[in-house]
């Protein structure tokens, strides 16, 4: 049974998505011990600019040229900065194509693994996992369930994704692939907000129709929540592979920052711009192949 | 008769405003720790999590004292819900409970350090090792 680690880096103008998704490999592999190969899933582009770097962290290397229409989001570092730039994120729906693992552990590129929870993913009885529970580790988000809309179904966070090769993971990316292809009826049938597409959105949708179409419940990870830090947040400080200290936009007022350490505890940093800022700290605690 | 209606002050002293001051500053300071805290509360409920034979579980109190009246009934081996509900057959109910009760310990032990090492400490500097 091979157990693969897998993340999907593609660059755009605006973030090094490759640098990120290194220093993440660095971290996973560094907290993490009972999977086979972490493998980096890029296009041409991103790989030729930062091969050296990606063969160091990354034991597999696929690329592919996957379909990405243009989805432009709005990127913010902290409340200071803000721009627009293409976001490529429509590969997620082709991983269970292209994952030569029969498990699979999906993870965004900015997301830090710094316990051992996930390797409690591997031989799991659930061939699908996922999370619908987040906590903001600002605390300016008070609720913990995210809907696609008040007056829609709830919102299962794409960030981590674990899932065996059997017949429901097939039927379940085969939906999301679809609904990739078919996202203007999807987005109005399930009166979704804002006009980004969304992976969250997509497995959420594809999750409620394979389920029936009615209430239901997923397998969530071994980890409670999803810890986001938002992109209002910044990082203070990387101090180890299990410790680094954030800047939390403080919910009275999001211009002021309060400090925050987080040690044996995995992180979600959505502040993509931060990571850049602290890249060689991060290349440097993580672990290379 | 004495008059002991406190009169409204229309101007603040240097003092008042000083006092004012210290008092939304240590607002700040207790902002911060609530939220080390919170985030500690967090980090050792993600830790609470034990996985065996396919089944994810979430330590605690209850899970320990279940399996201690399992192992003192005698039963070997038991199905048990996990945190998805999903019944998981536990084959040694002994190692089981040894290293739920383990991880348990351990964890809640290392909380209550942090949390002591927080809570005794005024200065988030400190705290932080800044």
């Amino acid at each position: 049974m091979s157990r693969g680690i897998i993340i999907f880096a593609q660059n755009n103008e605006y973030v090094n998505y490759a640098e990120t998704a290194c220093a993440c490999a660095g971290y996973a592999r560094k907290n993490l011990s009972l999977f086979d190969e972490i493998c980096l899933i890029t296009n041409t582009e991103t790989l030729e600019s930062n091969e050296t770097l990606i063969n160091e962290y990354f034991d597999r290397v696929i690329v592919s040229s996957i379909f990405q229409p243009d989805n432009v989001r709005l990127f913010k570092d902290t409340t200071d900065k803000l721009e627009y730039a293409p976001f490529k994120n429509m590969g997620r729906s082709e991983v269970y194509e292209l994952s030569p693992y029969a498990e699979t552990l999906l993870i965004d590129s900015d997301y830090f693994i710094m316990n051992d929870v996930l390797d409690q993913v591997w031989d799991s009885e659930n061939d699908v996992m996922i999370n619908c529970k987040y906590r903001d580790v600002s605390e300016r988000h008070k609720e913990n369930i995210e809907y696609i809309d008040n007056f829609s179904i709830p919102m299962y966070w794409a960030t981590v994704v674990y899932f065996r090769k059997s017949d429901f993971a097939e039927n379940l990316f085969t939906l999301i692939s679809h609904i990739k292809y078919n996202y203007k009826y999807y987005y109005y049938l399930y009166n979704c907000s804002g006009n980004l597409f969304r992976n969250d959105f997509a497995f959420s949708m594809a999750l409620h129709i394979l389920n029936g179409s009615v209430a239901f419940d997923v397998p969530s990870l071994p980890i409670d929540y999803l810890n986001n830090s938002f992109d209002l947040d910044d990082i203070f400080r990387v101090n180890s592979h299990n410790d680094i200290i954030m800047y939390c936009a403080d919910a009275e007022r999001v211009t002021n920052h309060l400090l925050s350490r987080f040690t044996n505890m995995d992180l979600h940093i959505m502040n993509k711009k931060a990571i850049g800022r602290f890249i060689d700290d991060f290349l440097s605690n993580g672990e290379k192949v | 008769m004495v008059d002991t209606t406190e009169k409204i002050k229309t101007e603040s002293s240097a003092d008042d405003l000083q006092r004012l001051e210290n008092a939304l500053d240590f607002s700040y300071t207790m902002r911060t720790f609530n939220l080390n805290k919170n985030n500690l509360r967090i980090k050792t409920q993600n830790l609470l999590s034990y996985s065996t034979a396919g089944g994810s579980f979430t330590v605690n109190q209850s899970l320990i004292s279940f399996m201690n009246f399992v192992v003192s009934s005698g039963k070997t081996e038991i199905s048990l819900l996990d945190k998805n509900d999903i019944p998981i057959h536990i084959e040694n109910t002994e190692k089981f409970l040894d290293e739920i009760s383990s991880l348990y310990f351990e964890v809640v032990n290392d909380y209550y350090n942090e949390y002591q090492k927080l809570r005794s400490s005024r200065k988030i500097e400190k705290v932080l090792e800044i």
